[in-house]
């Protein structure tokens, strides 16, 4: 893999990108704990018959999606202390803005969720309501593994993580520090 | 090397710049992980409880406890996680740390799971 220029200390970098991991560790277990909670609130729906916003369940699913943009929002504020995380321009990461775009997409959804059900009470998985919110999660979680991805390309780059094996992740290792996660063109 | 302003001297970065440039290690903040997994731990307890005492007709105490069980669970690996992490690559060791806190959680949760019932 080709060394990036380097900018700050490697020592510096070093525990300012595993700093940036432990928030991502701990988004992880957020998100994971979310996906219990989907079995939980499935076997709450077998059994009560009205629901609401605020049964236990609920409270748990919602909360991640305060918790995790609280997160990104954190790592995207400690993200400027790594220079080789910068995005086109020295603007923020590109994986960051998806990130942050596809949760303001399920922020905007809100709004219009509620302004749905003002007329339509039924909750029907499918509506066309409910699709923004599922595409923006999806969004945020495509941009957050990019990210993700180029900060452990950059660890391992440095000698702080062991390099993968399979050639399949190697090679988007090596696409991630060249800056090609998504395209050939975009950074 | 460029470096920020009010480090270095002019011959590139020595090594007290390159301390005062990160601070607190991460290998040094087995603290702080022990007690934000602490505190997670706590407050799905606490979560948890409050479900099952306040909405037992919608949450009732077996599935309260699921939940707590297998968020314990979660949350340790993450915590596991956060010390390895930091610790890898230095001459730190916090494996005592790491058993007494998750195996005082694991079997405090065991207490609460048979006890606490709402």
């Amino acid at each position: 893999m080709a060394q990036m220029p380097a900018l700050i200390p490697k020592e510096v970098e070093i525990q300012r990108l595993k700093k940036i991991w432990m928030i991502v560790i701990t988004m992880g277990s957020t998100a994971a704990s979310v996906e219990v909670d989907n079995f939980v609130d499935g076997s709450l729906h077998q059994t009560s018959i009205r629901d609401s916003a605020f049964t236990p369940a609920h409270w748990w699913l919602y909360s991640h999606f305060v918790a995790l943009p609280l997160g990104w929002g954190a790592v995207s504020i400690y993200d400027r202390k790594v220079p080789i995380l910068r995005g086109p321009n020295n603007s923020m990461n590109t994986g960051l803005k998806m990130t942050i775009l596809g949760y303001l997409a399920t922020m905007f959804t809100i709004g219009v969720n509620e302004m749905w059900h003002f007329w339509f009470v039924e909750e029907i998985f499918a509506v066309p309501n409910h699709w923004m919110f599922n595409m923006g999660v999806v969004v945020a979680f495509m941009g957050a593994l990019a990210y993700v991805v180029r900060v452990y390309a950059r660890l391992v780059e440095l000698g702080a993580e062991t390099p993968g094996e399979n050639p399949y992740v190697a090679e988007m290792y090596k696409m991630a520090l060249e800056g090609k996660l998504y395209s050939r063109s975009i950074p | 090397m460029t470096l920020p302003k009010g480090f270095g001297s002019g011959g590139g970065a020595s090594s007290s710049d390159v301390n005062k440039m990160i601070g607190k290690r991460v290998e040094n903040m087995i603290g702080l992980y022990t007690l934000g997994y602490l505190a997670a731990w706590l407050s799905t307890f606490a979560g948890t409880a409050v479900g099952y005492y306040y909405y037992p007709w919608a949450y009732p105490a077996p599935s309260g406890h699921f939940a707590f069980i297998v968020l314990t669970i979660i949350e340790a690996i993450g915590y596991l996680f956060c010390v390895k992490v930091g610790q890898e690559g230095s001459s730190k060791n916090s494996n005592g740390v790491l058993a007494g806190v998750i195996g005082g959680t694991a079997i405090a949760t065991i207490i609460i799971v048979i006890f606490v019932n709402g």
